[in-house]
């Protein structure tokens, strides 16, 4: 009996002394290793954060269409994160972060870069340390979010094949271009300007985008009265918009605190900042919307919310909680503002995204000139409340016209070249039955759809029979 | 009545629709005023521009429909379309 037991001791120690000596043989982690480790997981989580953000445009969008369009907006949602995971992996990446000059960058085509070499191929991103597979698909879900901001405002008119063409260049040219000049060492690095998570590089590039390409298309049928009156054409379902917008605030905790792609303590007060700035943002929003119109309109709040997110992204690393909350605040206001100013002129943006993400990110990235503390100042000056005087307003002044004017341009170079060869907007019967049955064949939601038909509605269009004319098929 | 030949939105609401017999010209918030010119009646279609384009219909009574800010490919399909259909029914010499 005695030695059996002792047997048992001796196998159960040999046992339990096997990790340790297999952890000897091959070099216990250092804590370099571990904080890699953490850092790598924490930028993934932030990525896949930030990708969650599609399925809230693809909610944001749907909630604000009608009923006949709504397999067009996933449709297209899909398609351009495809094609801008794949021209950001070609070319994108290496246009933002490479090693080049002051204006683009010039290596690093394909993520294909020798052994040991990445932080000399990608300087732009050589501060962090996590593995360039990590830094890729940060950087690829943010170019994606500027994809998707540009056609909030082109909904429910624009032909498929524009949404693909538009999404080559701008996730495979500009987008990078713009991230190159403030992250990736460009010349608006050099100069120092804060733009911590992307409200212009992000945020105002897809807005701008969009206004160009919403300029060339004209609004939706019946949106203008006979006497130049905007008409409010309501989207289908609210609950599913105030969904795409509380997923979008939920991607934004890998948006904003993901961009230290470390895990360091500093993300919490990141997050805090985020939360409160979207919560004033809303209050913002709905105290306007009561004001103008005495209701409170659920669409606004989350316009409100997404505004001030967007605003928010350019300072919460750099700004104290109370600043956070005036910003968000304004941003809200400022969001309502310009949405009454841009549908008076004539634009019709049915999400909103000029005011909320155009607007949103030109306070935002002024506001870090305004409100950055002199203790979070981790680039550029202090602000001018801080007194640190005019020179990082300047700074971000510059940074939102040259990004701005850039991207509108070029935008509304390729969108006027594919207006005058293509053509960017469906035919008016294809406008009114809905593009699901035109452009996709199929309904949204088919039983609605041939129930509302059936009750005496117009007749149900054929895809084969209304698709045909006499030059072919539509 | 049939699915037009070709069809094209312009600015203000403005919809132009070319029939085998005619050229349609729908305007109005929701589409109410309908204008129709006979195939016959059109003396001259013209495009002027490259991005924006006017496409202006003349008839023969000497009205010009002004149709502004329409696709160069869309004013090319109502502009052919018309010109197709007046070459088909005899009205060209």
């Amino acid at each position: 009996m005695r030695r059996l037991s002792l047997l048992l001791t001796t196998s159960l120690l040999f046992v339990g002394a096997l990790p340790a000596l297999a952890l000897a043989q091959e070099g216990a982690p250092t804590t370099e290793d571990l904080s890699l480790a953490m850092d790598t997981m924490w930028v993934l989580v932030a990525a896949v954060l930030v990708l969650f953000m599609q399925a809230g445009f693809a909610m944001l969008e749907v909630g604000f269409s009608r009923m006949k369009n709504v397999g067009s907006v996933v449709a297209k949602i899909l398609v351009n994160l495809a094609i801008a995971a794949l021209l950001f992996w070609a070319v994108g990446f290496a246009l933002a972060f490479g090693t080049g000059n002051a204006i683009v960058g010039t290596q690093g085509w394909f993520l294909a870069v020798p052994e040991g070499a990445v932080d000399d191929v990608y300087a732009g991103l050589a501060w962090t340390q996590v593995p360039l597979s990590a830094k890729f698909l940060f950087q690829v879900a943010f170019c994606a979010v500027s994809l998707a901001i540009v056609w909030g405002t082109m909904l429910e008119r624009t032909k498929f094949a524009v949404y693909v063409v538009f999404a080559v260049v701008f996730a495979g040219i500009i987008y990078p271009m713009v991230g190159h000049w403030i992250w990736g060492g460009g010349w608006l690095t050099e100069l120092g300007m804060q733009d911590f998570a992307g409200s212009t590089v992000v945020h105002l590039s897809g807005a701008m985008a969009a206004l160009a390409g919403t300029l060339l298309l004209g609004p939706r049928l019946g949106k203008y009265d006979d006497a130049g009156r905007p008409v409010t054409i309501p989207g289908h379902n609210m609950p599913l918009a105030v969904l795409g917008v509380l997923i979008l605030w939920i991607g934004w905790y890998g948006f904003n605190p993901g961009s230290t792609m470390a895990v360091v303590p500093e993300i919490a007060d990141i997050a805090l900042t985020t939360t409160l700035a979207a919560a004033s943002g809303v209050l913002g929003a709905m105290l306007m919307s009561f004001a103008f119109r005495r209701h409170i309109d659920v669409g606004m709040g989350g316009n409100g919310a997404i505004a001030a997110l967007v605003a928010i992204t350019a300072a919460c690393a750099f700004v104290a909680p109370w600043a956070s909350v005036v910003i968000g605040f304004m941003a809200g206001v400022i969001m309502y503002a310009t949405l009454i100013f841009v549908d008076r002129l004539g634009v019709d943006d049915p999400l909103g995204a000029i005011a909320a993400h155009g607007m949103g990110g030109i306070w935002g990235t002024l506001s870090t000139g305004l409100f950055t503390a002199p203790e979070l100042a981790a680039v550029g000056q202090p602000g001018l409340f801080y007194g640190g005087g005019l020179y990082q307003l300047g700074i971000q002044a510059l940074g939102i016209v040259a990004c701005g004017g850039f991207v509108f341009l070029s935008s509304l170079l390729v969108f006027a070249v594919l207006k005058a060869t293509i053509g960017i907007r469906v035919k008016p019967d294809q406008e009114l039955d809905g593009l699901d049955i035109h452009e996709h064949g199929v309904y949204g939601y088919p039983d609605l759809v041939a129930t509302d038909y059936q009750n005496g509605g117009a007749r149900m269009p054929d895809p084969v029979i209304d698709g045909r004319t006499a030059e072919g098929t539509a | 009545m049939g699915a037009p030949i070709a069809q094209a939105t312009a600015s203000g609401n403005n919809v132009v629709a070319v029939y085998p017999d005619r050229v349609e010209l729908r305007s109005g918030w929701k589409g109410q005023n309908v204008e129709s010119l006979s195939i016959r009646d059109v003396s001259e279609v013209r495009i002027s521009g490259l991005v924006n384009c006017i496409l202006a219909i003349e008839s023969n009574t000497g009205r010009i429909y002004r149709l502004e800010r329409m696709a160069l490919p869309d004013a090319r399909a109502i502009k052919n379309a018309v010109e197709r259909q007046k070459q088909t029914a005899g009205l060209y010499e």
